[in-house]
């Protein structure tokens, strides 16, 4: 599985990209795997408060519905509309275009919370 | 891989559901389905055996001819299996129950249990034929409800043009020693390998039920939409007094097809809803990859017409949908 050096992880298989003072989030090749063919997510909506493990979204595969977790705590500043259309992005893409959203994060340390790139992969590997 | 019925079978190959879904929609694919039983009966009473008991009319067939039947509760006519019967010679029946359900099957008809002696293989999908040609020409010629004995590379092949996708094609009892080269072959040929996700995903889309599900304990034939299957003009078979009873009163709630107006899958589970009362629950749900909307079967009490709207209660809030009649897409005879 695929695990970028240049991002970061939660336990629950999100990726978190820093960009400038926000984050983009996504979920990782692991989980896509995991999940199969998605082929509908519930995006959170512009302008909305999230809190650092909990609900940001929903991701349905052909068989199964798994929630999305913010991996910090923030503003959700831009989402993916494309995945409206084209959820299949998340399995052709994860690191891509399949990103889920950008959130302004409340506090700018709170990346270093994060999984690194070694955690994650024991993560998975374990 | 998943475990199912006391098999271990893949949800999906690396291809994926959508994928594989959509081979079989528009050319050809390939599903091991080796759990479904075979209960062989065999002999002058093996007719009689299955008339008494099953609940189609196997004298509106004949020999080298399949038909879909039910097992029915004595009790309350629900359906404890729905099953294919492979009448292979004019004394020799092949009855494919449901993975879980062969034990019982047996034990109501009869019979001797030689699942573990073959493999099945569902070859199905407009591409079907063609491409199961270049690998058995005999096999590829048994016509829709046909069945036959034949012979490939020294292996006796049992073939039925049978399917759960609702696409043509047929399914094929191999000998366990030849399977693999079978399936091998036919992939050699370009059919697409198809895992238990996508034959779910078909046969939704198809509107055909699933046992466990749209049929089994508590729900009879005729909730079901099924009356076809009963061979009322036949004698005695088992459950017919209570189901007789339900026909004559009426069915109370039935099973209709719900297509979302969202690509949000709809689930199993999900409370049907119209005007803020509540209709029933869906007994399957999921994804239609050819009208990518979600859609579903579910029990709905008193008669709903086509194009009726209903909401339906997911997890993410209600979505708007209209009750249909499957199929959910064209098949074959309508297109």
């Amino acid at each position: 599985m695929h695990v970028p050096e240049d991002l970061r992880y939660t336990n629950d298989h999100e990726w978190a990209r820093p960009e400038g003072a926000a984050i983009r989030i996504g979920i990782t090749d692991y989980a896509q795997d995991a999940l199969g063919d998605i082929v509908f997510v519930q995006l959170p909506e512009v302008g909305a408060t999230v809190q650092a493990a909990e609900g940001l979204g929903e991701v349905e595969s052909t068989k199964s519905v798994s929630d999305l977790y913010a991996p910090v705590s923030g503003e959700v500043v831009e989402v993916n509309a494309e995945l409206a259309d084209r959820p299949q992005l998340l399995n052709e893409d994860p690191y891509g275009e399949g990103w889920i959203c950008v959130v302004r994060p409340s506090d700018p340390g709170s990346l270093a919370a994060l999984l690194s790139p070694e955690a994650y992969r024991d993560l998975i590997a374990g | 891989m998943t475990a199912f019925g006391g098999f271990e079978m893949p949800l999906a190959y690396p291809t994926g559901t959508v994928a594989e879904h959509l081979a079989c929609r528009r050319d050809a694919a390939i599903f091991d389905v080796s759990h479904l039983g075979t209960v062989r009966l065999s002999g002058p009473g093996a007719l009689d055996a299955l008339q008494a008991t099953l609940t189609n009319d196997l004298g509106k067939i004949a020999p080298g001819r399949a038909q879909y039947t039910h097992l029915l509760n004595a009790d309350d006519a629900s359906v404890t299996d729905d099953c294919i019967v492979w009448w292979v010679a004019p004394e020799r029946f092949d009855l494919m129950p449901n993975a879980s359900n062969t034990a019982r099957v047996r034990a109501a008809v009869g019979g001797t249990d030689v699942t573990e002696e073959r493999a099945v293989l569902a070859v199905q999908g407009p591409g079907a034929r063609d491409r199961l040609g270049r690998v058995c020409a005999d096999a590829a010629s048994v016509g829709r409800f046909r069945v036959e004995a034949l012979g490939w590379n020294g292996h006796p092949l049992v073939v039925a043009g049978t399917g759960y996708t609702g696409e043509d094609g047929v399914e094929i009892a191999v000998p366990v020693a030849g399977a693999e080269a079978l399936w091998g072959a036919l992939c050699e040929a370009g059919v697409v390998p198809a895992g238990l996700g996508a034959r779910d995903t078909l046969r939704l889309e198809a509107g055909l039920p699933l046992h466990g599900q749209d049929l089994g304990p508590g729900i009879t034939p005729l909730q079901a939409g099924l009356g076809w299957v009963i061979g009322w003009k036949k004698g005695p078979f088992r459950g017919r007094a209570p189901l007789e009873a339900e026909r004559d009163r009426g069915p109370t709630r039935r099973l209709r097809g719900i297509r979302s107006t969202t690509r949000r899958p709809l689930r199993a589970g999900d409370a049907v809803e119209q005007h803020g009362r509540s209709l029933g629950v869906l007994t399957s749900g999921g994804y239609s990859p050819l009208l990518e909307l979600g859609i579903g079967l579910g029990l709905l009490e008193g008669t709903h017409e086509d194009g009726e709207a209903v909401e339906v209660r997911t997890r993410g809030g209600l979505v708007a949908g209209t009750v249909v009649t499957p199929p959910f897409v064209a098949l074959p005879s309508e297109r």
